[in-house]
């Protein structure tokens, strides 16, 4: 007997968002990329093809990171120490975006260097984050905002406490901005709704879930995705934005991932358990919808790959 | 609409100063005014007092007395408390707020209830906490809090049961539930026991301005299944005039005529439908856009009339 597989007819999709620009879009990127504009729950292709597959972006910090996993350093080597040199390291194992992390010991003119020194090195679309305090955030994302105008960068990280002038900026240069809610649905949309309300226009805002790693939130993470993309699909126009997450910064920060002494032996080798650790998480999300995935490790970002053209193609 | 007037309430700042200073006028002159205002009962909740329980629950009730002859809802989790202020009434037939389906308080509080005829509210909550779904919570009511009356013999026009109105702001999917609660309850028994609900509940943490606007279009939802009790601020004047609208079926405005589709239709197993509403109107669209947050079918914002 034929069976019918039945198939939701959704009214509202996800925008798609294009970050990065090339030189005949005002830019000086080698390409663009565009995520989002999926029309179905993710990776239902018999109901839709997924318009834009994820992305992978590959965090770099303006300076060499003394908290990192020594299994992070051991594979970046003396990259780490100079941010155009990870960048282009970042490159060659296979990220579609560079996300530039900046220090609260970078100052205003440092960080304009760094976010150029990365743009020359690589034609990859930038995303900038901000140490995350609020007035150093302001302080160096306006002027780098200002130095690379038209570049379409993504600015971040925007949040309930902050978030005027990083709006702000981005809208007067062209740039895109990350929207950080902690885990909640109704904050997300809220500060997608206060965003929006500055004029900001929707085809520039990511929005950023927060991000549990593996046995640590990670399904509660999971269900808000969930959340926001069934709501954006059934016609919610504030939470129809691209998903941005941060596995890798959450998996680095488990002690499964960062210690390799002092734990059971049961928990087997350190650098196996390490990247199945940040791997894991990062595929979870992107099967509740997250449309770029921010990784560290340069075995993840292989696995991860892999992963994504069999999601696709499946 | 019985209304149990809910403005002693100790998360109230001038209350608890006005306690602080024990200050009678305060207390007889806030009593006098919700009962103007048409309050039929009045809640009183200066929390638990552990320390001076058994001089303040006496001194509270003497004082309201003194004005007021409506019923007195004592409103707190102090048992002893609870005892001290039944000892002291004499006016009307007391209300015990509350019980649940928490072991120990299911055995003290219904006792209480039986022994100085006062009527009780029961909260459809366990230990383990408040179930979403509105079967879960009828059956709380019908296997826990019901039998156990019945086991006392405290007659069912003594009970009341509270279903438990939670926050459309972080717990949204249950605004429906409750609604479908509350219809389902009138038909759990024979007889029927009475229904309440706190109902500004589904508006805490919304911001201030947007709280009296949540309250109204649930209660509209509410009063369609056939509600009938609350506990709630009597100096709401557009609640009081919602409730009037629905209760005489006035449809001579168009707010008024609003207000009754809603409930004609939460009523009729159905949801309100855009076309109900005038949506060239600011009022009418503000309040579709609050049907659609208390109903789940638009994620909740602080913002959400902006959206």
């Amino acid at each position: 007997m034929p069976i019918e597989i039945p198939k939701d007819k959704w009214a509202g999709s996800i925008k798609a968002i294009t970050i990065g620009a090339t030189s005949a879009e005002g830019g000086t990127r080698a390409k663009a990329v565009t995520v989002g504009g999926g029309t179905t729950m993710p990776y239902l292709q018999f109901e839709a093809p997924t318009p834009n597959k994820p992305v992978i972006a590959i965090e770099i910090k303006s300076r060499k990171p003394e908290d990192w996993s020594p299994l992070l350093a051991e594979v970046w080597g003396e990259a780490m120490a100079d941010s155009a040199q990870w960048a282009k390291k970042a490159e060659e194992a296979g990220a579609d975006l560079i996300v530039l992390a900046l220090t609260v010991e970078d100052n205003p003119e440092d960080a304009v260097k760094a976010v150029k020194s990365v743009l020359g090195a690589t034609g990859l679309p930038l995303i900038v984050w901000g140490p995350g305090q609020a007035e150093k955030d302001n302080e160096l994302l306006v002027p780098i905002s200002e130095a690379t105008k038209g570049e379409r960068l993504v600015l971040g990280i925007c949040e309930d406490k902050n978030y005027r002038t990083i709006v702000a900026t981005a809208m007067a240069n062209g740039h895109l901005v990350q929207a950080r809610a902690p885990m909640d649905v109704n904050l997300s949309k809220q500060l997608n709704i206060l965003i929006s309300d500055m004029g900001m226009p929707k085809d520039r805002i990511l929005m950023d879930p927060t991000t549990g790693a593996l046995g640590y939130g990670m399904e509660y993470g999971y269900s808000v995705m969930e959340r926001l993309r069934l709501a954006a699909l059934q016609g919610d126009a504030m939470t129809q934005f691209p998903m941005i997450v941060t596995p890798g910064f959450e998996a680095w920060k488990t002690k499964e991932a960062k210690v390799g002494e002092g734990v059971p032996q049961a928990w087997g080798d350190w650098k196996a358990r390490a990247i199945n650790w940040e791997t894991l998480t990062a595929i979870a999300l992107i099967e509740s919808g997250a449309d770029v995935v921010v990784l560290r490790h340069p075995e993840s970002v292989k696995r991860i790959k892999e992963a994504i053209e069999e999601l696709i193609t499946a | 609409m019985y209304i149990i007037g809910e403005n002693i309430h100790i998360i109230s700042e001038k209350v608890k100063e006005a306690l602080k200073n024990k200050d009678r006028e305060f207390f007889m002159d806030l009593a006098v005014k919700q009962v103007e205002a048409g309050a039929k009962a009045i809640d009183i909740n200066l929390g638990p007092r552990k320390k001076d329980w058994a001089e303040v629950f006496p001194w509270i009730v003497e004082t309201v007395e003194a004005v007021v002859d409506v019923p007195l809802s004592i409103d707190t989790t102090n048992v002893d408390g609870m005892e001290a202020a039944l000892q002291k009434i004499t006016k009307s037939q007391p209300i015990l707020n509350s019980t649940s389906a928490e072991p120990e308080r299911l055995e003290k509080i219904p006792l209480l209830a039986k022994k100085y005829n006062a009527k009780v509210i029961a909260l459809t909550m366990r230990s383990e906490g408040i179930p979403v779904e509105a079967d879960a919570r009828v059956t709380i009511a019908v296997e826990q809090l019901i039998p156990r009356m019945m086991e006392i013999d405290l007659p069912m026009e003594n009970l009341i049961i509270d279903p438990l109105v939670l926050t459309v702001s972080g717990c949204q999917q249950y605004c429906p539930h409750l609604i479908e609660t509350v219809r389902t309850l009138q038909y759990a028994w024979d007889p029927a026991p009475s229904i309440s609900v706190g109902l500004s509940n589904v508006s805490n943490a919304v911001p201030n301005e947007n709280r009296p606007l949540v309250n109204r279009v649930y209660l509209a939802m509410l009063m369609g299944v056939g509600l009938q009790m609350m506990i709630a601020n009597p100096f709401d004047e557009e609640q009081n005039q919602v409730i009037q609208w629905i209760e005489t079926k006035d449809v001579s405005t168009p707010l008024a005529k609003v207000y009754n589709k809603i409930a004609e239709r939460t009523e009729n197993s159905e949801e309100p439908q855009m076309e109900d509403f005038d949506m060239s109107d600011p009022q009418q669209a503000e309040i579709w856009k609050t049907t659609q947050i208390l109903l789940n079918k638009v994620i909740y914002a602080d913002s959400y009339l902006m959206n």
